[in-house]
Order: structure tokens, then C-alpha cells, then sequence
């Protein structure tokens, strides 16, 4: 191989090799656990806390709470598939449109076992799908 | 016209079908009379394809909610115009969108090639565009059929989402399908190359167009969906490094990649297994950002539900992988070429680290899209990552690429001399270095924006020499003056100053970009009348909230009264607005747009004494994205202009 190839494919090797290192670190130092409620409440809050959590739910009717004047939202969450399993949720700021009793939510954040509180700093909530609506279109 | 509609897919099915049966048939047998009838059968392929998104147009106009998709997707109040386009909105109709470009470019690619027809290679290119077609058509007449009948009449449509309700994102989606499906016609070429082993640049030149054109439109696509996210989905942001804008990311991406090797292989002959890798990925992207959109693999700002298309797709995508490896590995001797790159200080080299840097963003974007799904597959865990991934791992290589688009014009083919160097990087680097001192001084001291910001300077202090040797030259030899020297110049050299073009509209991106994000303004509150909210230099005071009815919503609008600096700055009114049709209401964003900032206003709630929450966003520079974007098209077209009379200069590709 000619020497300026060689120096090239040095070159390109470095760039591969820097690339590689970027996306190790991106995920270590950005990555955070996707996680259900029932494993949130689970789980031992120690091994998440080095990183955000991200837990998505549904929103129990009736428990939520939003002070407008302030921004602060509070109302309980519980596991998509497991009824029983809830925590409490403390978010301030501005509240989705798409945020209503009984839509699923995903949320950022930390947990604190001791309250059962999940400190949000991110909301968003999933519009109901387009699917769903049809399907109760059909029964009327 | 539901039954015309249902028949022509079927016939259309038929054509594609009967294509390929000809097409193969002449092929084998060696016989023309085959292959002219697998060509003609094309045409009527893109006929009846044609006539079925004609029948599909016509049901949502004529309000035919006896149609699941016109139902699911239009309603009596929504305005005509919506009507109409309401035909992309889902997945059925988005995929006989796909199937009714792709015949009609198949029908333009016929046509153009019908003095090649003895030409070895042409059936191939049918045969790969006629299986495309198949593999559309037979999901549009099976699982994903625009015309399926709900089995009664509702008194009414759904409607449109709301959020689709904007004239940014009626073209959104079809731009992008043009260059998605651009794309199948080069990597037709290219199958077709391979296939019977003519594996010089013939087929790169005779797809130049095809190429740049796919790829403008990409860029206008990806463009508008920023720009429709910026105006309308109200989070003060356009780039979320979402699912399915990073599906439509990284076909770009690695079509600008090809696109740049394309031109070394042109020049210098080199790196022909490299631009087969390409094209194929390329295309494979291409289907692979249809398939994220419409296969609910991933969670998505674009909620589309999942259906049973998934699969399909991947097994397409699948056989055009591992066809595309079997064939460049079974050409892989002919494709390797004798010539090689002479020095790694050359302008060559310069695109091949252009191209590595490329497909690095493109699989970086890749992996942190489908990490979640990696991540629980083998380690169990379920790590996910987000926004803050792709910012830090693709800001450096992006600002890496930025200067190298400032090197690659300063730099000779085959090997520069450090003399050469020497003289063409001085006036550059030193407008760069004088220009990060001022803005130091200015106080932007943070490392990524200073970097970017004087990257930029040198970069266009570059392309402006470029323009300006060349406009003197030009005025040397003829005797014009400027303003006829530069035109005739961009319009005699239009492959190079076009190119020029669109790397000026990149850096007033980086710049767009690195304002908007680094210096970026945000607070939020909630106002009783008369009450003020401030933000920089901005107070915006509360003064009215109204409401109205209009056609199919109820519209809240607030009025506040702007002051900047303490002096009166005109008013700005947000909106709140329920749609009939609609579960929930959408914010209107009120958006002052300027040169230096954007005051983003957007009013997330209404309580019951009139009360009005408010997102307020700065954003500087932002308006230099979309100005950037609109260099990066009009350069791109320049760069595809037609040749007016002489034949056969450097300009003339096919």
C-alpha cells in the first residue's frame, strides 16, 4: 500500500475509533431507564439514581391537582397493566393539551421511595390514537 | 368511484405484475418483442395508478365517509383545500401516494430511455422499478387498502388532526416521499450496472439528476417538517431528533454522502464499490424511513398506530440488503479500480473524510434511534436515550464536516502543494481567527457556539473567494461587468457554484442553528388582566381574551401588548382552539419572526376568571435556518439546470 494510502486509512480508522468513543459516552453520560411504573416502585431506587428515569403510566381519574397561578401540577399515576400499582407525581410547568384523566403519560425524572413521589421535570402525554377513536366511532 | 378505484389498483397490481413476467421472460429468452411489452405494460402501470389516486381525490372531495380512510381523515366542515390533500395524511393513502409517484417516474424514465431499449442494461432498470411498484401495490390491495368500506355510513368524518391543518405540512410529507422515492430510480441504474457488469460512472451520470433532484427534495421536506414543528406544534423548538424526523435524517445524510463521492468517481474513477455501497443504503434508508413511520416500531410525536405492514417492509428491506451485498460483492473485482488516492492532502481526500463523517451522523442517528430496542434485546436493561444523545455526539462531527467544507475549495485534486496551501488558507483563517476574537470580546465565549460561529466566517470567507476568482477571471476574459460576469459564471459553471451555493445555505444553518439553541429564552407564567410577564428584553402585558366561532373550531385568542426595552412594540396574540372534531384543543402559536430573534408566544391554558398561562420563547437567529434552507434548494436546483443549446461540456450529463 502506497504511504499517503496508508495515511489515509490512519486517518479514517481515528475518525471510526472517535465516532466509536462519542456514542460510549453519549449513552453513559446521557442514557436514562425507560421503565414502567410497577418497576419504578419496585425496584431499589439506588441503582436509577445516577441517571433519570424515564416511566411512562396512566393517569388515575380524579387525582389530578393543578394550580394554575403557580404551574404546579400534582396527580397519581398507576402502571399500564397493573391497576394497583401507583405512585404520586409532582410536575411544575406547563400542562399538555393532550394531558386528561385516563391518557397514558410519559414522564422524566427522579422517584423518591419514601413519599412514593415521582419529581417530574418532563410530561408528555400520548394522544389517543387515531385507531381507538374509530373503533368507538363504530358503536354509536 | 370506490369500485373504479378498488379496480384500478387491481389492474395497476396487474401491470406491475405483468412487467416483470415480460421483462424476465424477454430477458431470458433474448427476446425484444418480450421486453418492448414489459416496457409498454410501465405506462399502463402508471395509468392506472394514476386513475386510482384520481378515485381516492375524488372520494374525500365528495365527502364519501363510507370510505374507513376518507372517514378516518376528512370531514364535512374541513376547508377544501384539506380535502384534497387529507389524501397523505395516513398510512393507506401516504403508500398510493408512494406507489402513484414511483409508476409516474417509472413512466419518465421509460420515456427517457426508449432509444437505449437494445442497450443491455435498460430491462434491469424496469425490472427493479416494476418490482418496487409490485411490492407497493400488492400491500395497497391487500393489507392497506385506501378504498376498504367501513360497511355503513357515518353522518360524519373524523376530520383531519388539527395539527395537520397547516400549510407547512400539506407539502411536508409529499416532498419527502418525491426524494424517498427519487431514490429507487439511481439505485434501479445502479442494480442494473452491476447486473451486467458495466461498472464505469455511465450509470452515475445518467442518474446525476435524479440524484440532486431526490435530494432537494428531501432537504425541502425536512425542511418544512422543522419549520411546520416550529409554527405549529408550539414547544418553541423544530428539531427533536424524534423517530421519524431521524428516518427522514438519515436517507439524507447518506444521500449527501453519495452524492459526494459521485463527483470524485466521476473526476477521478475511484471509489466505484464504495458509490454500489452507497446507492444501496441509500435506498435501503429510504424504505427504512417509511417503515419507521408507518410500523408503530418506535414511540413518536407522529402517532400512527401500528399495523401488519411492518413486517413487509422489513422483509423488503431485507432482500434489497442482501440482494444489494450479493452484488457488489459478485462485481466486487471489476468495481476495484488501479487508480488510488495519490495523497491524503488533496481534494479527494477531503470528500472521502466528508463521506466517513457523513455516514458516521447517519449510523450515530441510527443507533440512538433503535438503541431502546437494542438495549433491552441484549443487556435486558432498558436504557433509552434522547435529545441530549444526538446533540453531543453529532454537534463535534458536524462541526468537523463545517470546516472541511471550508478546506475541500482550497485544496487541489490529486495532491496540493504547501505553497499552495499556504496562499489560499491565509485570507480565510485569519477572517476566522479576527472573527472569534470579536465575538470573544462580544462576549460568546461558550466553546461549541464560538467554534461554530467563526468555522462559519471562515467557511464563508472561502466560498466568497471562490465567487469572487471566478466573477474576475470570467471579467478578465470577456470583458463584462459584475453583474453580468457573476450570473453567466453561476449559470456556465453551475455543478460547481450551485454546489457553492448550497454549502453557503449549510453554514447560515450552523448559524441559525447555534443562535437558536445556544442563546435560546424561555419562561412561562400565568396572567390575570393587566398583569406583565418578562423575558430579555421583552414585557408582554395581558390585555383582552376573546372568543369566537370559526367554520369548524372555537377559537380564544389573548391580546397582549408588547414592549421592548420599555417602549411599545406592537401587540402579539396567541391563540387557544377547539375543534369540533378534535379530543383535545391545540395552541396557536403567535410568532414574531425578525433578522437578530423570534418572540415564540404560545398560550397552553385558559382558566375560569381568564387567567391565561403563557410559553414565551427568544429565539436568535432562527429565521437564518429557513433563509439557509432556501440557499440549499435554489443551489441545488442551479446545480441541475438544464443545458439552453451546446451539447456535450462537463455540464451535460446525460
Amino acid at each position: 500500500m502506497k504511504k499517503s494510502v496508508k495515511k489515509t486509512v490512519i486517518a479514517v480508522m481515528l475518525i471510526v475509533a472517535g465516532v466509536g468513543f462519542l456514542i460510549y459516552k453519549g449513552i453513559s453520560e446521557t442514557g436514562v431507564y425507560y421503565l414502567t411504573v410497577n418497576e419504578v416502585i419496585a425496584a431499589d431506587p439506588e441503582s436509577f439514581n445516577d441517571r433519570g428515569i424515564r416511566v411512562s403510566g396512566k393517569v388515575v381519574e380524579g387525582s389530578t391537582n393543578y394550580n394554575q397561578r403557580d404551574l404546579l401540577l400534582t396527580f397519581t399515576v398507576r402502571d399500564l397493566d397493573d391497576e394497583t400499582k401507583t405512585m404520586k407525581v409532582t410536575y411544575t410547568g406547563v400542562v399538555p393539551d393532550a394531558f386528561k384523566p385516563d391518557v397514558e403519560v410519559i414522564l422524566e425524572g427522579s422517584y423518591d421511595r419514601e413519599s412514593n413521589t415521582f419529581s417530574a421535570t418532563t410530561l408528555l402525554a400520548k394522544c389517543p390514537s387515531k385507531y381507538k377513536t374509530e373503533e368507538t366511532g363504530e358503536k354509536e | 368511484m370506490v369500485n373504479f378505484g378498488n379496480l384500478s389498483q387491481v389492474f395497476a397490481f396487474i401491470f406491475s405484475l405483468a412487467s416483470m413476467a415480460f421483462l424476465l421472460t424477454g430477458l431470458m429468452k433474448n427476446d425484444m418483442r418480450f421486453i418492448e411489452s414489459g416496457r409498454r405494460s410501465l405506462y399502463g402501470l402508471a395509468l392506472f395508478t394514476t386513475l386510482a389516486s384520481i378515485a381516492l381525490g375524488y372520494l374525500f372531495i365528495t365527502d364519501s365517509f363510507q370510505v374507513e380512510y376518507v372517514a378516518s381523515y376528512s370531514d364535512r366542515a374541513l376547508p377544501m383545500f384539506y380535502k384534497v390533500t387529507a389524501f397523505w395524511a395516513g398510512q393507506k393513502g401516504s403508500l398510493l401516494f408512494w406507489a402513484w409517484v414511483l409508476t409516474v417516474f417509472t413512466a419518465i424514465v421509460v420515456r427517457n430511455t426508449r432509444t437505449d431499449l437494445k442497450s443491455r442494461n435498460t430491462p434491469y432498470i424496469y425490472l427493479v422499478l416494476a418490482t418496487t411498484a409490485s411490492f407497493f401495490l400488492l400491500l395497497l390491495t391487500s393489507l392497506s387498502n385506501p378504498f376498504a368500506l367501513l360497511g355503513f355510513i357515518p353522518k360524519d368524518g373524523q376530520g383531519l388532526n388539527p395539527m395537520l391543518q397547516n400549510p407547512g405540512m400539506i407539502f411536508h410529507p409529499p416532498t419527502l416521499f418525491l426524494g424517498y422515492i427519487g431514490f429507487t430510480i439511481p439505485f434501479a441504474y445502479a442494480v442494473s450496472a452491476m447486473v451486467i457488469g458495466k461498472l464505469d460512472e455511465t450509470w452515475l451520470r445518467k442518474t446525476r439528476r435524479w440524484n440532486v433532484l431526490s435530494w432537494v427534495f428531501l432537504t425541502i421536506g425536512i425542511i418544512l417538517g422543522g419549520q411546520w414543528a416550529y409554527v405549529e406544534l408550539g414547544w418553541g423548538g423544530y428539531w427533536a431528533w424524534d423517530p421519524v424526523e431521524n428516518a427522514s435524517f438519515i436517507p439524507w445524510l447518506i444521500a449527501t454522502a453519495f452524492i459526494h463521492s459521485a463527483i470524485i468517481q466521476e473526476r477521478r474513477n475511484i471509489m466505484k464499490v464504495w458509490n454500489m455501497v452507497l446507492i444501496v443504503l441509500t435506498f435501503v434508508s429510504c424504505l427504512f424511513g417509511t417503515y419507521l413511520v408507518r410500523s408503530g416500531v418506535l414511540q413518536s410525536v407522529h402517532d400512527f398506530g401500528a399495523t401488519g405492514l411492518g413486517g413487509y417492509f422489513l422483509v423488503f428491506m431485507i432482500v434489497i440488503l442482501l440482494g444489494g451485498i450479493y452484488l457488489i460483492a459478485e462485481s466486487y473485482n471489476d468495481l476495484r479500480t488501479k487508480h488510488s488516492l495519490e495523497s491524503y492532502l488533496s481534494r479527494e481526500s477531503t470528500f472521502l473524510f466528508n463521506n466517513v463523517l457523513f455516514l458516521a451522523i447517519a449510523f450515530s442517528t441510527l443507533f440512538g434511534t433503535i438503541f431502546p430496542l437494542i438495549s433491552e434485546a441484549v443487556t435486558g436493561n432498558k436504557l433509552t436515550v434522547s435529545q441530549p444523545f444526538f446533540n453531543q455526539v453529532n454537534t463535534p462531527l458536524f462541526l468537523i464536516l463545517l470546516l472541511l467544507t471550508g478546506i475541500c475549495p482550497l485544496i487541489g485534486w490529486r495532491k496540493a502543494s504547501a505553497d499552495n496551501l499556504r496562499k489560499n488558507f491565509l485570507v480565510p483563517a485569519l477572517a476566522a481567527v479576527i472573527g472569534a476574537i470579536a465575538l470573544f470580546i462580544a462576549g460568546i465565549r461558550e466553546f461549541y457556539p464560538l467554534t461554530a460561529f467563526s468555522l462559519s466566517i471562515f467557511v464563508i470567507v472561502t466560498i466568497f473567494n471562490e465567487f469572487r476568482g471566478g466573477t474576475m477571471a470570467r471579467r478578465k476574459l470577456t470583458g463584462e461587468p459584475v453583474f453580468t460576469a457573476f450570473p453567466r459564471l453561476l449559470y456556465k459553471m453551475r455543478r460547481r457554484y450551485g454546489g457553492y451555493i448550497v454549502h453557503l445555505g449549510v453554514v447560515i444553518i450552523v448559524i441559525g442553528i447555534t443562535g437558536s439553541s445556544a442563546y435560546k429564552l424561555e419562561t412561562q407564567g400565568t396572567l390575570y388582566k393587566g398583569e406583565s410577564i418578562k423575558i430579555g428584553d421583552y414585557e408582554l402585558r395581558y390585555d383582552d381574551l376573546r372568543g369566537y366561532r370559526d367554520r369548524n373550531r372555537d377559537i380564544y385568542a389573548a391580546t397582549l401588548k408588547v414592549f421592548k426595552n420599555g417602549k411599545p412594540a406592537g401587540t402579539i396574540s396567541p391563540e387557544r382552539r377547539y375543534y369540533i372534531n378534535a379530543e383535545k384543543p391545540t395552541t396557536e402559536v403567535s410568532l414574531r419572526t425578525g433578522l437578530i430573534e423570534d418572540l415564540y408566544v404560545t398560550m397552553p391554558g385558559i382558566g375560569e376568571n381568564e387567567e391565561i398561562t403563557l410559553k414565551v420563547t427568544v429565539n436568535p437567529l432562527l429565521i437564518w435556518i429557513w433563509i439557509g434552507g432556501f440557499l440549499m434548494v435554489a443551489g441545488g436546483i442551479i446545480a441541475i439546470l438544464p443545458n439552453r443549446k451546446k451539447k456535450g461540456d462537463y455540464n451535460e450529463i446525460d
